[in-house]
């Protein structure tokens, strides 16, 4: 009866998360396959270890936690080192405010480096704070702040969605 | 709270709105302008950031988990269902040359079997991948036959889908075919070795799990066990 319990709990947090995982998933890797697969791994680590959540108000974090981790298991070969000026300097031509028109908001996400997209998108995607943010990724709270409002800064410089634009000019 | 500390908070966490920050934004009319734009900024971001999900996503990811785990119902249960697959494999061995294609019923193999499970999940998600029409990596089909030591005839088969599917302890190539015998599910397994072969039949289908000589399987389902072994030939 136990397991039968536990294992209704873990089916319920399996409907709940799974697309907010794999969102997640596809920003890590911008995979969909491998996004999938994620997921996958993510909820069959997350049944090994089922005894170590104690607080089930705790299972988002958890959750992303440990699709963190697998990605860096499987597919990163190193850490990602952020270099906080230079990277974002490489994708913004500041000289030229039109050099990006024709990005849209995913091809710019997708352009901005791991380690300013990653908090950016645990953010809005996830709602956590910057503390969490801070803990999930092993850096302090206020390099995720820096993080993030450069990441804004970087995308506020796009002139706005094409489709958009040329709707207008209709 | 002044202006440079209000556009630092409010490009770190938008969402954030603080007694403070209401405060100011009555009082600065140029920070009111910012919050505004940042709400819409805000959105176009979160669109953006909702990419599609792959239909019955959480019902492929709860399969995979009920092939794989074998639960926590204690030795006694496992060790009943080594006793059932050591009967049908010494029932399956027995046999002369012609039971390699003798049809066993699912419920001797049980849900967990690779045959069984692959029926399962044929019959559970195939049509609405199909309905999607998205495609994985030709690349990585053709590396799994060749690994396998199994070839795709050039004439008369089209290739409907690619993409991954659970297999018990781990990931298959799942592969939709359209051929002269009709629709088949080749599923390929290359890192396990599904020993021995077994032809199932379960409810209007019918499926095989062979081992290959290179140390790997392949699984075959389709609706016909006349048109499982002919694409079986084929491949070979």
């Amino acid at each position: 009866m136990l397991f039968e319990s536990e294992k209704s709990k873990f089916e319920t947090l399996v409907k709940a998360y799974s697309p907010e995982l794999y969102r997640y998933a596809y920003w890590r890797c911008r995979d969909r396959f491998v996004a999938e697969d994620l997921v996958q791994e993510t909820f069959t680590r997350a049944w090994q270890a089922w005894e170590k959540l104690r607080d089930e108000k705790a299972a988002k974090s958890w959750l992303y936690t440990i699709l963190r981790n697998e990605h860096a298991r499987l597919y990163e070969g190193k850490r990602i080192e952020v270099d906080e000026a230079q990277e974002l300097d490489e994708i913004v031509d500041t000289s030229n405010p039109g050099a990006y028109e024709s990005f849209e908001m995913s091809d710019m996400l997708k352009a901005l480096p791991p380690g300013y997209r990653e908090p950016l998108v645990l953010q809005v995607l996830g709602g956590f704070s910057c503390a969490e943010i801070a803990s999930m990724m092993n850096i302090s709270e206020g390099a995720v702040m820096t993080r993030l409002t450069r990441a804004r800064l970087a995308l506020r410089k796009m002139p706005g969605p094409v489709t958009a634009r040329r709707m207008k000019a209709r | 709270m002044n202006c440079f500390e209000f556009r630092r908070r409010i490009l770190a966490n938008p969402r954030e709105k603080t007694r403070e920050q209401e405060q100011h934004v009555s009082e600065c009319a140029a920070c009111a302008n910012l919050a505004k734009e940042m709400e819409n900024f805000e959105a176009r971001i979160h669109d953006a950031v909702l990419v599609p999900v792959p239909e019955a996503l959480a019902e492929r990811v709860l399969l995979r988990h009920k092939i794989r785990s074998p639960g926590r119902l204690g030795v006694w249960a496992i060790a009943a269902s080594l006793m059932v697959a050591l009967a049908v494999v010494i029932q399956l061995y027995r046999g002369a040359a012609d039971d390699e294609n003798r049809v066993v019923a699912a419920a001797v193999l049980g849900d967990n079997h690779p045959a069984v499970a692959a029926i399962s999940y044929v019959l559970d998600h195939e049509p609405q991948l199909l309905k999607e029409g998205r495609s994985g990596d030709p690349a990585v089909m053709r590396s799994a036959l060749t690994r396998l030591g199994l070839a795709l005839p050039a004439n008369g088969i089209t290739v409907r889908y690619l993409g991954k599917c659970p297999v018990v302890g781990g990931t298959g190539e799942h592969v939709v075919l359209q051929t002269p015998f009709g629709h088949v599910t080749l599923i390929l397994v290359p890192d396990q070795m599904f020993a021995p072969r077994v032809v199932v039949a379960d409810r209007t289908m019918t499926a095989v799990a062979s081992p290959t000589r290179t140390g790997g399987s392949y699984i075959l389902v389709s609706d016909s066990l006349t048109s499982v072994r002919q694409i079986e030939k084929m491949l070979m």
